[in-house]
């Protein structure tokens, strides 16, 4: 490829100013020298016209200025050598006046078009040869992977182009550029570039310029948004920037900022994708291992009640002991619960199977399913008589009541009854489970709802600590708040929320 | 208990829960086949025409749910799941390719014994003619003159509060999953409307149960479905 001219010189010449002088002055000596020869055989009309062909040559070759200097000396030489009388200024017929005056006029005029005509075959070249750095420089940038790439081709580009050093400034968390690579050394205005920014509209600094640091700021705004800033460095001064080169600035702008957003999408995409495979990684993990705990859990809990089935009876004590390995394994298959839950519930987004419902039956399941574990406890409902239908996953909320039942039937003096109720107002449903036990420590209310947090650290009571946390995981998921409390008479009281919502309407039934 | 001793086979791959299995279900005077794996279960439900089929859901060479599958082909035998909790996805596509009913691990013999006795009834009893009348707690259900009472009371009940009851009594003990319900009462569009069925469930519980917040015959089994329990 060839190296591309620098757009912000105007053109570019072959020749310097001088050059290009001496070269109009040999070629109109040499255009005297081949017409002198053939001034037996030519007609003084003809010989003009090899001089006018020579000033169309030059200024096709070599601009206006020559071509008005060939149109000039043209005439001089004309005279001077071809004009009766030869090697004179002198003119023997006025006739001649009229030649030169023609032949000047010719000249110029001709000069005139042909350099224009060149002007403009080299500003078309010009626009073409901008039109294919830019399609190249969009082509690469549509092929980009990272930021540093995009800064490295930009970078290119603007070092050929404009002779110039940029900088790209990406917004951080806090929303100020900072400065992608710094394997450049050049320095930036953050302030200037946060203008810019938050403006979206360029800004230029000249005095910037005498302090080393870049003169000039373009916001590089994409679709959504601005997305950063490209901050360039002139070698020379910017003032004479022109019109075309700072519209090409700001295309090359925007060209960046479409390849930020794209590789910013591209991001998020990624991240969303690593999340998936985490969360299906993390949830097969979770089964595996609960499967692997569960099975020796369930033949250990199984076999010890087999031992009761050993035909003849074995001995009373025999029997405890396997009783208690029952409801050992049983506690330990709890926590081994307990745990996998936490762990699935602490491991990112709960995913809830929402679904309307009444509160009811979710309660007396969860009454249901405790069972003998609320042995010696009589459990009370008190609902309000227009609770709504709420939207909740039915398996977590059971395992939240279940947690709350489990816990005031272990803590509560046995025979004192444990009271579920719960009421709606505004925006939420409460419910509350209350009992007769010693109730929480006051200071420490809040720390209860945290792991392997339990209201009596040396408590005999067997428990983890897991069972409130699990609780106000699944709650939080759920938008509502719980709270430790105690009621006035002593004894605990836990309360949760749910939020309303609207419910879908069921049909009346048509009778 | 049964003149000709009842016929369970258990289809589980772990040695020392099947152990206990057979102990518990032999208790219960049954005779007892056991199979390691899927394939095998199938063969041994073929050949040795069980009255029950206690399954673990996850065996080595195959997904329980396909060997009942299968099964319902050829045969109407009470299916017992054995699974692990947190699992109801499993237990409902159990359930809904034809399972009868699921304990959770880790269980105790009390509970499976229990089930085992429930199941093991409703095949002797598939044989007798069937009443209409149907009793529970202080209700009485005559479903040949359509008649609800309650402790002698007439309770009025809607059509489809009535087909939902009658639905729940024809399977006393069995899960009925709520898709299945819907289905069922409602009609295939219905099926993701899950609020209408535990609504009417709701209005059985408020006519017909002694505690509506804590049901004995009505029973929600949470994140699956429901079961009526005689």
């Amino acid at each position: 490829m060839e190296s591309p001219t620098s757009l912000l010189e105007d053109s570019p010449e072959k020749f310097t100013r001088a050059q290009g002088f001496l070269l109009t002055v040999v070629a109109c000596a040499g255009t005297t020298v081949v017409a002198t020869p053939l001034l037996d055989y030519l007609d003084l009309a003809n010989i003009v016209m090899l001089f006018l062909l020579t000033v169309l040559l030059v200024a096709v070759r070599l601009g206006r200025n020559a071509a008005i200097l060939a149109s000039v000396l043209s005439v001089l030489l004309f005279d001077i050598f071809f004009v009766p009388p030869r090697f004179s200024l002198a003119v023997s017929n006025i006739q001649y006046v009229v030649t030169f005056a023609v032949m000047l006029a010719t000249a110029l005029i001709t000069a005139h078009l042909a350099a224009g005509l060149r002007q403009q075959a080299r500003e078309s070249l010009a626009r073409e040869q901008r039109t294919r750095a830019l399609y190249q420089l969009a082509r690469q940038l549509a092929g980009t992977l990272t930021v540093e790439q995009v800064v490295d081709i930009a970078r290119d580009f603007i070092e050929k182009q404009f002779n110039a050093r940029p900088l790209i400034l990406l917004p951080d968390e806090e929303e100020r550029p900072r400065v992608v690579s710094h394997a450049d050394s050049l320095m930036v205005e953050t302030h200037l570039a946060q203008i810019a920014m938050e403006g979206g509209q360029p800004v230029r600094s000249e005095d910037a310029s005498g302090l080393g640091y870049a003169q000039l700021y373009l916001p590089l705004r994409a679709s959504m948004r601005v997305r950063g800033v490209l901050a360039v460095k002139f070698v020379s001064s910017p003032t004479d920037l022109t019109a075309d080169s700072t519209s090409l600035l700001e295309i090359l702008a925007s060209l960046i900022a479409v390849a930020v957003e794209r590789l910013h999408y591209v991001e998020v995409a990624q991240a969303t994708e690593v999340k998936m495979l985490t969360e299906r990684l993390r949830s097969s993990i979770l089964s595996a291992l609960s499967h692997d705990l569960r099975t020796p859990l369930t033949a250990m809990v199984g076999l010890a009640d087999s031992l009761f089935l050993v035909k003849p009876a074995l001995p009373a004590t025999a029997l405890e002991t396997a009783q208690a390995l029952h409801d050992q394994a049983g506690r330990l298959a709890g926590l081994v619960g307990n745990l996998l839950d936490m762990a699935r519930l602490n491991a990112g987004e709960v995913i809830l199977r929402r679904e309307w419902q009444p509160l009811e039956e979710v309660i007396g399941a969860s009454i249901n399913l405790l069972g003998n574990a609320l042995e010696g406890h009589a459990v009370k409902v008190q609902l309000a008589a227009d609770l709504p239908l709420l939207e909740f996953d039915a398996v977590l909320i059971e395992r939240v009541l279940c947690n709350l039942l489990e816990n005031a039937a272990k803590y509560a003096p046995k025979g004192s009854p444990i009271v579920v109720t719960a009421k709606a107002d505004a925006d939420a449903v409460e419910v509350a489970v209350m009992d007769h036990g010693p109730g929480f420590p006051e200071q420490r209310r809040d720390d209860l709802f945290k792991m392997f947090v339990r209201g009596e650290s040396e408590s005999s009571k067997p428990g983890t600590g897991l069972g409130l946390a699990i609780c106000k995981a699944i709650v939080d998921a759920h938008g509502g708040q719980i709270t430790a409390d105690n009621r006035l008479d002593g004894g605990g009281c836990i309360r949760f929320t749910l939020p309303k919502g609207i419910p879908p309407v069921v049909e009346e039934e048509s009778r | 208990m049964n003149a000709v001793a009842a016929k369970v086979l258990i289809v589980e791959d772990e040695k020392q829960i099947r152990r206990f299995v057979r102990m518990a279900v032999e208790e219960e005077g049954c005779q007892v086949a056991e199979a390691e794996t899927m394939t095998q279960g199938l063969i041994d439900a073929g050949s040795r025409k069980p009255d029950l089929v206690i399954l673990d859901l996850g065996l080595p060479d195959g997904n329980g749910i396909d060997l009942i599958r299968d099964l319902r082909g050829w045969s109407d035998v009470p299916v017992l799941i054995l699974s692990a909790r947190s699992q109801e996805n499993d237990k409902i596509d159990a359930l809904d390719a034809g399972a009868d009913d699921y304990l959770t691990k880790p269980f105790s013999v009390g509970e499976l014994r229990a089930r085992v006795r429930a199941l093991l009834r409703r095949r002797s009893r598939s044989g007798e003619t069937v009443s209409p009348l149907v009793e529970f707690g202080r209700v009485a259900v005559d479903l040949s003159r359509r008649v609800v009472t309650r402790a002698g009371e007439p309770v009025h009940l809607t059509q489809i509060e009535y087909r939902l009851l009658s639905t729940l009594l024809a399977q006393p003990g069995k899960v009925l999953t709520q898709r299945n319900l819907l289905r069922e009462i409602w009609g295939p569009s219905y099926i993701e409307s899950s609020h209408y069925l535990r609504v009417y469930v709701g209005h059985l519980r408020q006519k017909l149960e002694d505690d509506p917040t804590q049901p004995k015959h009505f029973l929600t089994e949470t994140g699956v479905g429901y079961r009526f329990q005689p």
